[in-house]
């Protein structure tokens, strides 16, 4: 027994010296086993177009190229939810953030955690295929967290994005890396945490770096070879300063100095390459049209606006491009000249409503860090309307000081990444709300040189409550229907499925399933850390399961975990 | 599995922790040599007056080592000697000292401070840049544990738009933080080890 106890020892002094390292490598131990993983098929251009409909998988990171993630299959629904309970629990071991949506082919589920390390499972026992983990290069930019949304799959590959900039290809049946390409320079402030989107052999993926001065893009790369075919910046060379708005999207005043701003821009307008402009989410695509549609997010540095004169074009704004070339086809802007790090970040959904005379149109929508849901014509991206406010906005506007100026509206926004879920049957889009009073505040400072370039900084207003809610907002009227309030702000995606359902979680632990009318709580479990990621779900052998990921998140600091929980009658 | 096994594989690990770097590390270490007698053996300095460098992010000290060289950050010992190292230098250095084990300081934190420190923290959305625990990430800096007379330094350099090296952003936070927060933070910043 002395060997045992000197083993022991051993293993924790090594973990001691592993130090900063520890989290980042899940500790392996000697049991677990991975099992072969049976055949489990191919993943088509046709299945991935006719997603939406598919019960049994889960196969784009938001439910379909619509990105409307509402699931189709109804056997867990408002009548039975309340006896949902742990089919299983796979830990993958590292306790860091996650936020990863799930994928689910045939049976075989493939996740992703922080530090860019890939599990595929049997998504029915939760036994474990094969791992693997991407080698971080020693430069890695990370603004909120080193966390990973989720892979993409097509044909038999899977693509991820990495924490230093590159995009992964590999082979989905054995783990293996088939290819990696650079997608930019990390050391500029470019990473990846984003879940790609495949269609027509095209792997599509934006890019972290508002925070660091980038200039943001969305590029598309040959998903055979990882060849470069095209890429759109969000920020254009020439015209990035615009029309001189002076008020938002939704008609308010920005207190804009235009004048000095005019100025600025006539010193020096040479300031494309580092406005910013990232790309965080999936772009949703329309197959028909042959249309990517995104949001680009907020122009560098965050809070100093003098730094950067202009309307910013684009960021801030919802973004329309032809999926073959990439060549730009319309932007509709939010805010111009942003100094509150309120840019768009949830992802585009693709659906209908009423346009303004009644009739039922395709429309693009998009809920902002503003705390509206935007209701745009999907063609021209003419704004049809923008719903009530889903959370407050007291101070709207109030431009930053140095010392600090308050708006209940806090920098993560009313609708941070958290992916909204749309019910087409009932008109409902779902939104994870945040209310968090915030102060903003200003400091002068030039390019830092690929270094953290805030101009400022934002903080908690001081002894104020801060809480969530999820709303339900009626998209042919703009009214929220229902607000279930939570006892923290929410970050993480929601789901919606045929059974009545919304399923979002919390940073308390808690998973819940809402009734979709009405907003009620019909069932929740404790996962024990925060749940901030979005839930997916899929059908195997007539079973219906829910599967989220409970590993809290680093922007909220809410608890840490590394479980993904799947859930069934 | 028999002892022999054990230590080769507790051996094997230590080097994979080390990674790529292990040239870097070693050359950094023969470097280091004159940094001991300020920042102590292996980077854990005895005094408040000089940062403890062992276990911080290697990306840190690298961009500081460079701030110091190309002017964006002003101390009088360490522009003289940044001014004297190659930018192969300062990796190896910063490979070296992410490597050392950081050991307490023998502060004793106050519990008082600690709550207060705490609270100021969560307030001012800390973690958010620094990360839970304030193990810090990439060129943010690891906090946790550090002297609280550095901290303080620091905070005071940054409010005064002495340290300007971040392009401002601990410049805005520190402008409402006063000496009482300042010093709640630097001993709940030391509890952290």
């Amino acid at each position: 027994m002395a060997l045992n106890k000197m083993l022991k020892t051993l293993a924790a002094t090594s973990l001691l010296l592993a130090g900063s390292v520890y989290a980042q490598e899940p500790i392996a131990g000697a049991g677990i086993k991975p099992i072969a993983m049976p055949n489990f098929g191919n993943v088509s251009q046709s299945m991935l177009d006719a997603a939406g409909k598919d019960s049994k998988n889960w196969l784009h990171p938001n439910g379909s190229y619509e990105q409307t993630r509402y699931h189709p299959a109804e056997q867990i629904n408002s009548g039975n939810v309340a006896k949902m309970r742990p089919a299983f629990v796979f830990q993958t071991g590292i306790v860091e953030s996650m936020e990863t949506a799930p994928l689910v082919v045939n049976g075989v589920m493939f996740l992703t955690t922080s530090y860019n390390h890939v599990y595929a499972i049997n998504a029915s026992t939760g036994e474990q295929y094969w791992h693997y983990k991407h080698k971080i290069g020693p430069v890695s930019t990370y603004c909120c967290g080193p966390n990973n949304k989720g892979v993409a799959i097509s044909e038999g590959k899977l693509y991820m994005g990495t924490l230093d900039a590159k995009l992964v290809a590999l082979d989905a049946k054995s783990g293996k890396m088939l290819w990696e390409t650079q997608i930019a320079d990390p050391e500029l402030g470019y990473s990846e945490t984003m879940a790609p989107a495949v269609a027509d052999g095209k792997v599509l993926i934006g890019t972290n770096g508002g925070e660091y001065g980038v200039r943001g893009f969305v590029k598309a790369y040959d998903a055979n070879s990882g060849k470069l075919i095209w890429t759109f910046h969000t920020i254009p060379e020439k015209g990035h300063e615009g029309t001189w708005a002076v008020n938002d999207a939704t008609g308010r005043n920005m207190h804009r100095d235009i004048a000095a701003e005019k100025a600025a821009l006539a010193k020096n307008s040479d300031f494309y390459k580092t406005l910013g402009g990232g790309v965080w989410m999936t772009p949703a695509i329309d197959r028909k049209t042959k249309t990517a549609y995104f949001v680009a997010g907020n122009p560098s540095p965050d809070l100093y606006g003098a730094e950067r004169p202009g309307d910013n074009l684009y960021t801030n704004s919802m973004i329309a491009v032809d999926l073959d070339t990439g060549k730009y086809k319309w932007h509709f802007q939010y805010i111009a000249h942003d100094v509150w790090d309120l840019d768009a970040v949830s992802p585009v959904i693709l659906t209908e409503a009423k346009d303004k005379s009644g009739k039922m149109i395709p429309v693009a929508i998009h809920g902002g860090k503003t705390g509206h849901i935007y209701v745009h014509d999907r063609a021209t991206g003419n704004l049809i309307r923008f719903s009530e406010p889903m959370v407050s906005q007291e101070g709207l506007w109030t431009l930053p000081t140095a010392k600090g100026a308050r708006m209940s509206l806090g920098a993560n926004g009313g609708v941070e990444w958290s992916q909204m879920a749309v019910n087409p049957g009932l008109r409902l889009a779902y939104a994870a709300n945040l209310e968090q009073p915030m102060t903003y505040h200003v400091e002068a400072s030039g390019y830092p040189g690929g270094k953290l370039w805030l101009g400022g900084a934002f903080k908690n207003a001081p002894g104020e409550e801060q809480f969530g809610n999820v709303s339900a907002v009626d998209l042919d009227t703009g009214k929220v229907v229902w607000k279930a309030r939570t006892d923290q702000p929410m970050i993480g995606g929601v789901l919606a499925t045929a059974g009545n359902l919304v399923f979002a979680g919390e940073g308390n632990g808690w998973f819940k399933a809402y009734d979709a009318k009405t907003g009620k709580v019909l069932w929740q479990y404790q996962c024990g850390a925060g749940v901030n990621a979005p839930a997916t779900s899929y059908t195997i052998n007539g079973k219906q399961y829910i599967a989220v990921a409970a590993g809290g998140n680093s922007q909220l600091d809410f608890k840490r975990g590394n479980s993904v929980f799947v859930f069934a009658l | 599995m028999n002892f022999r096994a054990a230590v080769t594989s507790l051996f094997v690990l230590i080097s994979l922790c080390a990674g790529a770097q292990a040239q870097d590390i070693e050359a950094g270490k023969k470097k280091a040599e004159a940094c001991v007698a300020c920042h102590g053996a292996s980077g854990n300095s005895a005094s408040g007056m000089f940062p403890t460098l062992a276990g911080q992010n290697a990306r840190y000290l690298y961009l500081q080592l460079k701030d110091y060289k190309e002017g964006r950050r002003k101390n009088p010992m360490m522009s003289a000697v940044a001014g004297a190292l190659e930018k192969q230098d300062m990796h190896d250095l910063a490979a070296y000292f992410a490597a050392q084990k950081q050991v307490h300081t023998g502060f004793k934190a106050e519990p008082e401070r600690i709550k207060a420190g705490a609270a100021k923290a969560e307030e001012s959305l800390c973690a958010m840049c620094h990360m839970g625990g304030m193990s810090g990430q990439n060129e943010i800096p690891r906090l946790a544990g550090q002297h609280p007379d550095y901290v303080m330094t620091q905070l005071k350099n940054f409010k005064a738009r002495e340290r300007t090296n971040d392009a401002g952003n601990m410049t805005s936070v520190a402008q409402t933080l006063s000496e009482e927060d300042m010093t709640n933070l630097a001993h709940w910043i030391s509890s952290l080890y």
